[in-house]
């Protein structure tokens, strides 16, 4: 019987360390999930309007890379405009850009406004994609992505 | 009594032969999916050869659906009285434990695929919270059935806590319509019976999510035997017991 007692107490003190381990991780990720993944981006026409309160602080900017502003500048910079809801923004990318970055994809740029102005310096891309594939066909004019314009020649 | 135990052991080879069918078949459908996706089916365009872990994603994270779903199942009818039975808390664990195997390689899989699509190996997106979130909870479910106590009573609270954490399964699956997400709207689109991909690689997709099914029911079938003869033999193993001090106390009378 002696012998069952520590045995028991250590099973429970761990029983007890895997509680909380679990409490702990559930926790910090409800804690992630409920300030940034909820709203995991702010909108181009949002982000303008609540352009005062967000003055310098990081976020997320979503909006769709608009075509004929992409412009390499030095060996790792990238600028381009992007565009949702009807406003326009520059963005000041500093980094390689996805493999997928392409004009007329949706993108969400991680970073904060340049000092007053309303120009977005970014050091993340991440490319949001349709959830449509499409075989790859020699002949076909290409259209933006997810879009009724790649059409059969 | 003799014949009673042939029945049984006859009926017991029969269902090991259909289960070892269904390993095969699972066995050859993975292989058959892996050939198609990485040699037969075309190119994506935008994502090139990207496109090609699309074959397998989906289909694991379908699995670990079906998994916790059977979890949840099983662990409502264990709670049910009229519907009590240690095998269903077998089931359940058995279920679980492939839906967690399957969550894991879901995120896996996600990962690789985020790194060269969206640029990042992780983003605290509400989809991949949600199902990073699912992934810990079922952990835990695993090591709450691990916790010594009654036979009864662990069945009774890992029940408890499979109803518990199935609350995050509809919210991981909803998350892309609900928040903004990073992550794309499912390609099987199973509410308005939409597919997103044709020809050839909506064959393959397809093969996938039933050569992955079919892997899952193998799995969960043989994790539930191996359970249900631990069972037994911690039951035989406490009869011994019992026997021997029983033996032990005749032999001072």
């Amino acid at each position: 019987m002696s012998e069952i007692r520590p045995t028991r107490a250590r099973a429970t003190r761990r029983l007890k360390l895997a509680g909380l381990v679990i409490v702990a991780a559930i926790g910090f990720l409800l804690y992630k999930g409920l300030t940034s993944a909820i709203v995991f981006f702010k909108t181009a026409n949002e982000a303008i309007a609540q352009r005062a309160q967000l003055g310098n602080s990081t976020f997320q900017l979503e909006g769709t890379v608009l075509h004929g502003t992409v412009h390499r500048r030095g060996s790792n910079q990238v600028l381009f405009e992007i565009r949702q809801g009807g406003v326009t923004i520059d963005v000041d990318n500093t980094g390689d850009p996805p493999q997928l970055f392409r004009p007329g994809l949706p993108v969400v740029v991680v970073g904060h406004f340049v000092g007053k102005s309303d120009r977005f310096a970014s050091d993340q891309i991440m490319v949001k994609h349709s959830q449509e594939y499409i075989a790859e066909h020699p002949n076909r004019v290409k259209g933006d992505p997810g879009s009724a314009t790649g059409t059969h020649s | 009594m003799i014949s009673g135990h042939m029945t049984t052991s006859s009926r017991r080879m029969a269902s090991s032969r259909l289960l070892n069918v269904v390993g095969i078949l699972a066995l050859v459908g993975v292989a058959f999916t892996v050939w198609l996706g990485l040699w037969i089916t075309p190119n994506a365009e935008y994502f090139g050869n990207l496109v090609r872990l699309l074959y397998i994603h989906p289909p694991m994270a379908w699995v670990a659906f079906i998994a916790y779903g059977m979890a949840f199942l099983s662990s409502l009818l264990y709670l049910w009285p009229r519907t009590r039975d240690l095998r269903l808390d077998r089931l359940a664990g058995a279920s679980a434990e492939v839906g967690v195997v399957f969550t894991g390689l879901t995120l896996a899989t996600g990962s690789i695929w985020g790194r060269p699509t969206w640029g990042v190996w992780w983003t605290w997106d509400p989809l991949l919270t949600a199902t990073a979130l699912l992934f810990v909870l079922y952990l835990g479910y695993l090591a709450l059935r691990r916790v010594p106590g009654e036979r009864e009573t662990v069945a009774r609270r890992s029940a408890i806590a499979a109803l518990v954490a199935f609350v995050d399964v509809p919210i991981v699956y909803f998350s892309v319509s609900w928040w903004r997400s990073l992550h794309q709207p499912p390609t099987v689109d199973l509410s308005g019976r939409h597919l997103y991909v044709h020809g050839s690689m909506a064959w393959t997709l397809l093969l996938g999510f039933v050569s992955f099914t079919l892997a899952y029911v193998w799995l969960t079938a043989r994790r539930y035997r191996l359970a249900a003869l631990s069972d037994r033999e911690a039951e035989e193993g406490l009869s011994r017991a019992i026997d021997e001090r029983r033996a032990e106390a005749e032999s001072f009378v």
